[in-house]
């Protein structure tokens, strides 16, 4: 097969980053919406759990869905608002260079793939 | 794939409107003979959070992984029923037989504080919205 279970969890995680922004970015847009309960997914053990599948690690990478979830450890302001702007934003900063890390590294083995079929 | 930014849009138009409303607010602070001809009230936005987009395979998803994102939407814009401010003021020509004026339940340092609020509000949804974009033109660059 062209591109092997590493790529196919670099392209996995890039799509899982872009609906965790989808997540952090509604809640930011909540911010000040009285009862908002904040929302996150977790990719990186949804996609470590596939890594760790002993049977067809590729069928199970390529299965691996996200699910964008309430986070009920949060802390809850008086108007039971759980959303922390400056947290948020941390996240949403890390969650980007995570993606853009991923995005380096995935073109990168593009490239190597292309140079190998003689086609730069 | 351009769910974040429309949610960001959609935070942006939020936090607008409580400025907008903020405004009028303050510009009606000394307003005693409001649209009705009682003294102006002061106006509340009240936000709730927006599902995404209608549709049974939209209903479905959100009910096995706990609601996809939609944003932020305005509910209403609520008056606020607290009392008028009683002012002693017998020239006004609004003033009642013992002299006293009804005057807007406006408190302009509590707007005040609404309004940075909201503007700082606006501000962390344009970063957001600045992330998102730097993010797909990133995964563009697979392309290149």
């Amino acid at each position: 097969m062209l591109f092997d279970t590493t790529q196919l969890a670099l392209e996995r995680a890039i799509g899982g980053a872009a609906q965790r922004q989808t997540a952090l970015a509604a809640n930011l847009a909540n911010a000040n919406t009285p009862g908002y309960q904040r929302v996150d997914v977790d990719f990186h053990s949804a996609l470590q759990g596939a890594m760790a599948t002993d049977g067809d690690q590729h069928a199970a990478v390529e299965q691996t869905a996200f699910a964008t979830r309430r986070d009920a450890t949060a802390i809850t302001r008086a108007d039971g608002n759980s959303v922390d702007a400056e947290a948020e934003s941390a996240k949403m900063a890390a969650n980007a260079l995570e993606q853009q890390a991923a995005v380096s590294v995935a073109h990168v083995r593009i490239q190597i793939l292309r140079s190998a079929m003689g086609v730069m | 794939m351009f769910d974040a930014l429309e949610i960001s849009a959609s935070g942006l138009t939020a936090e607008r409107l409580r400025m907008d409303v903020t405004a009028q607010n303050l510009a009606n602070a000394q307003t005693t003979r409001g649209a009705d001809g009682q003294p102006y009230r002061r106006k509340e936005v009240v936000l709730a959070e927006r599902q995404a987009g209608g549709g049974f395979g939209a209903a479905l998803q959100g009910a096995m992984s706990g609601g996809s994102p939609g944003g932020v939407e305005v509910a209403a814009i609520a008056e606020d029923q607290t009392p008028l401010k009683q002012v002693y003021d017998p020239s006004h020509p609004d003033a009642d037989a013992n002299g006293y004026v009804q005057m807007p339940n406006v408190d302009t340092v509590a707007e005040m504080v609404d309004l940075i609020s909201a503007q700082r509000a606006y501000e962390a949804n344009v970063t957001a919205m600045q992330a998102a974009k730097q993010m797909f033109s990133k995964t563009l660059e697979l392309l290149r």
